[in-house]
């Protein structure tokens, strides 16, 4: 048996050439100046604050910029020898695969079938292959048993792997993720890196993927790019770009990397198990101090009480079992995580508390009120002016509450996606509020897809203004670190029941999914956070010097 | 009470005869509701259209789309009847004397303004259902492979066809959810607010959809179209129906013997044509209902 020169002389999967963008509705240039080479096999993870370009280099990476966007480009992108530019999207499409941030946009089947079988087809492959690499690339993602169900039915989690299995089906050469895990479960995230890895190894598939959460996919990269203001600012190594970050953008740095800094060893792991092995040798302590709250009875569940709530899902054709028999109380002023596995039930609780969705038997009460952001602040955004969508005292009191600062005649969609975040909050909050007091609950829906951690920290900041004006803030959210870092309490949910309820410190910590990756690096009960591990190394490291 | 998750005009995959049916066959045969409905020369034969692809949807088992469709529709109509009866002076009728308004000047309500935008009102009621009843019962994966199959190569096109009601519906469903979820001192979502939203936002996601389209290789060059879908033993049936509603349509249209003239005075009139195409197009949406066309074994 021979084999094939692994690259020879065929063109890399992407090449870009000094690379400039402007979109059409003007605001200067969104790229500028990008030139960067990705060879066959190759992981690259690109990163970058929002609003860094990030997501245009993907759509030009692939033609849908300027095919789609319109704007001005300069320069040139060439996938495989092949212009994106003149080429499009149509042409790319067996050149490379992209899986954007909002999956409901890259669904155009009704069953997730033949969602998998359609780009099969346009590419004339038989019954029998089509059956095999459905099959495969469904076991791959875990979604064999999502197969036959309509894509109206699915939650935003399994909509996303959907996408990625439609992306996947083909093997195209070059992969492009824009956030690919940020609607994930940590279980489902934590698989997809593992597939890519594999697909990269394995197959020779150039994956460029734009993420936040690095901390997940920095140990299976070969090589990071850092997009800043539509530069590279970046462009090496994993372990030279934890450098970089501690140096010049600390919130862009892994928690692991962050831990050990600022604990002052030489020393900077790329993961948990790097650095497990630099604490081979060290004592590590049996607990720490728990984060979030202490132990306490259980409260009146003021400002949400569910008593062996059970609710169903109608879907028109059957009805499926959202929540089964709930028992969870909140006061007011606690800081609540709602976590577990996409379809678990989150938004479904949330809803019902807001009364969108009513018990089939138990009972659900919110007593003093509640505002509730789904998932998509932009649903709520109807009007020309922040100003019109909110007008007078008690608008502007309800901005002020959920900490818009922004101009108020500027077209609420042209915002930010955290000014954005804040008016909607704002406008569920209007006229809820007594005078200065809001109501005694919040609820947030998967927040924080597609911010960076600065934003993460200002929407955690919000949501102790919130808890310390007297108001429960629940956020169901998929990410352990984001919610490690705002929430008290954390109810797991699983299979629509509350399999955990507990501290933050105590729930995230010790599991080997939910949980944070400081409490993977230390597995110690109650240290989950960058500071508590920091603190705990600084002490190994002391105890261990010799004396 | 149970949560519902899934958009009333959303496709739902029954075994009905419609559902059954090719894309083709269906469209055609809904076609005629929508034809006759779009051009009804007299509100009997828009009512019939309306009614008709109703009894059609609810057949089919789409009773959701269809009920969604009517109060839509007829929440449509009321607007477009109240606004002729306001902007439009013309008729001799008089009904109501407003008064000295600004911009408009002296507004009086006529009988023949309100005739005029009432069957306006009604056009739309029948476009809509039938809009409904297509968008709930026919695949859009057989539309779309249809398309594709007759050459179709702009995937823009294909998923306005296939995608954009759909998508629609399921914006309308989130921003009818996050408009209940509004605190009592926000602006309150206006009909006009809503409507300008959801058709930017619908346009929108359709692009971004087509985008997707494209990038799954709807049109690479030389790609093979999509195989001739399963024949469905109900073709026959959708298709000779649509064809002989068109035609009676047309026929009716022909011979002008049903008519509503509105200006300068409100004449209505309906010969024995009407009466054939108002009774056809009733009759016709039973064709969806089970057991519709089945032979009787003659068996002893």
């Amino acid at each position: 048996m021979t084999v094939a020169p692994k690259t020879g002389s065929r063109p890399r999967p992407l090449s870009v050439e000094n690379f400039s963008y402007a979109y059409p509705r003007g605001g200067g240039l969104a790229l500028e100046g990008i030139s960067l080479e990705i060879p066959e096999g190759e992981f690259v993870l690109l990163a970058g604050g929002s609003g860094s370009g990030k997501t245009t280099l993907l759509r030009a990476a692939c033609g849908l910029v300027p095919h789609f966007h319109g704007g001005t480009i300069g320069g040139s992108v060439l996938v495989s020898g092949r212009s994106a530019a003149e080429g499009g999207p149509g042409e790319m499409a067996d050149l490379v695969g992209l899986v954007a941030q909002d999956p409901e946009t890259q669904v155009v089947s009704t069953t997730v079938r033949s969602e998998l079988d359609l780009p099969l087809r346009f590419r004339g492959q038989g019954a029998p292959a089509r059956a095999r690499a459905i099959e495969e690339v469904a076991l791959a993602l875990g979604i064999p048993h999502l197969l036959d169900r309509q894509v109206t039915t699915l939650s935003g989690g399994e909509l996303q792997r959907v996408a990625l299995a439609a992306a996947l089906v083909t093997r195209p050469p070059l992969l492009l993720l824009d956030e690919p895990t940020s609607q994930l479960d940590p279980v489902a995230g934590d698989e997809l890196i593992g597939l890519l890895r594999r697909l990269n190894e394995e197959w020779g598939v150039s994956v460029l993927m734009a993420e936040h959460r690095l901390e997940r996919v920095l140990p299976s990269a070969d090589r990071v790019v850092v997009m800043e203001r539509g530069r590279i600012a970046f462009d090496g190594s994993p372990r030279g770009f934890q450098e970089y970050a501690l140096a010049s953008d600390p919130s862009l740095a892994a928690p692991a990397a962050r831990v050990f800094s600022q604990a002052g060893a030489d020393r900077l792991p790329l993961g948990v198990r790097e650095a497990r092995a630099e604490l081979a040798g060290l004592d590590v302590p049996a607990d720490g101090t728990p984060s979030g709250a202490p132990d306490r009875a259980p409260g009146n569940g003021r400002a949400l009480s569910c008593e062996r709530l059970w609710v169903e899902l109608d879907d028109g054709l059957e009805r499926v079992e959202a929540l089964r028999s709930v028992d969870l109380r909140i006061d007011p002023g606690e800081k609540v995580a709602l976590m577990g596995r996409n379809g678990a039930g989150k938004s479904t609780l949330l809803k019902a508390a807001a009364g969108l969705v009513g018990p089939v038997s138990g009972r659900i009460t919110a007593r003093g009120g509640m505002a509730l952001l789904t998932q998509d602040p932009s649903d709520y955004l109807v009007r020309d002016s922040v100003r019109a969508e909110l007008p007078g005292p008690e608008g502007e009191a309800a901005l002020a509450a959920a900490g818009f600062d922004g101009d108020l005649d500027a077209d609420p969609r042209d915002l930010s996606g955290g000014q954005r975040q804040r008016v909607a909050l704002a406008i569920a909050l209007a006229g809820r509020m007594e005078t200065e007091r809001l109501p005694d609950l919040v609820g947030l829906d998967e927040p924080t897809r597609g911010m960076d951690r600065g934003l993460k920290e200002g929407l955690a900041e919000l949501a102790d203004r919130l808890a310390d004006r007297g108001a429960a803030v629940v956020i169901a959210t998929h990410d352990v670190e984001f919610a490690a870092s705002f929430a008290d309490r954390v109810v797991l949910l699983g299979e629509g029941e509350v399999i955990a309820d507990g501290p933050a410190g105590e729930v995230l910590s010790g599991g080997w999914y939910f949980t944070t990756e400081v409490a993977r690096i230390f597995g110690v009960e109650g240290v989950i956070g960058v500071d508590e591990g920091a603190l705990l190394l600084s002490g190994m490291l002391s105890a261990g010097e010799p004396g | 009470m149970t949560g519902l998750r899934r958009s009333p005009l959303a496709y739902l995959p029954r075994k009905g005869p419609l559902q059954s049916a090719g894309p083709l066959a269906a469209s055609l045969y809904l076609g005629g509701f929508l034809v006759a409905g779009l051009l009804a020369p007299e509100p009997l034969v828009a009512l019939a259209a309306a009614l008709g692809a109703a009894i059609a949807g609810i057949g089919a088992g789409a009773w959701r789309a269809v009920r969604f469709s009517l109060g839509l529709g007829l929440g449509i109509a009321l607007v477009l009847t109240l606004v002729n009866a306001v902007a439009s002076d013309r008729g001799a009728t008089v009904l109501a004397r407003l008064g000295e308004w600004p911009v408009l000047g002296s507004v009086q309500v006529t009988a023949e303004a309100v005739a005029a935008g009432a069957m306006t009102g009604l056009r739309a009621v029948a476009v809509m259902v039938v809009a409904a009843v297509w968008s709930a019962c026919v695949d859009p994966d057989r539309v779309l492979a249809r398309m594709h199959r007759f050459g179709g190569r702009t995937a823009l096109t294909a998923t306005l066809v296939s995608r954009f009601l759909p998508l629609a519906a399921a914006d309308r469903a989130r921003l009818g959810e996050a408009a209940g979820l509004r605190g009592p001192a926000a602006s309150p979502v206006t009909r006009a607010a809503m409507a300008r939203r959801l058709l930017e936002g619908s346009l929108d996601r359709s692009v971004e959809v087509a985008a997707t389209l494209e990038l799954r290789g709807y049109s690479l060059p030389g790609a093979p179209s999509a195989p001739r879908p399963q024949p469905s033993r109900h073709d026959r049936r959708f298709l000779v129906c649509g064809v002989a509603l068109l035609a009676i349509v047309l026929a009716a249209l022909a011979t002008g013997d049903g008519s509503l003239i509105a200006y300068p005075e409100v004449r209505w009139q309906a010969g024995p044509t009407t009466v054939v195409l108002v009774v056809s197009l009733v009759f016709a949406g039973l064709v969806t209902w089970p057991g519709a066309g089945r032979t009787r074994d003659r068996r002893p």
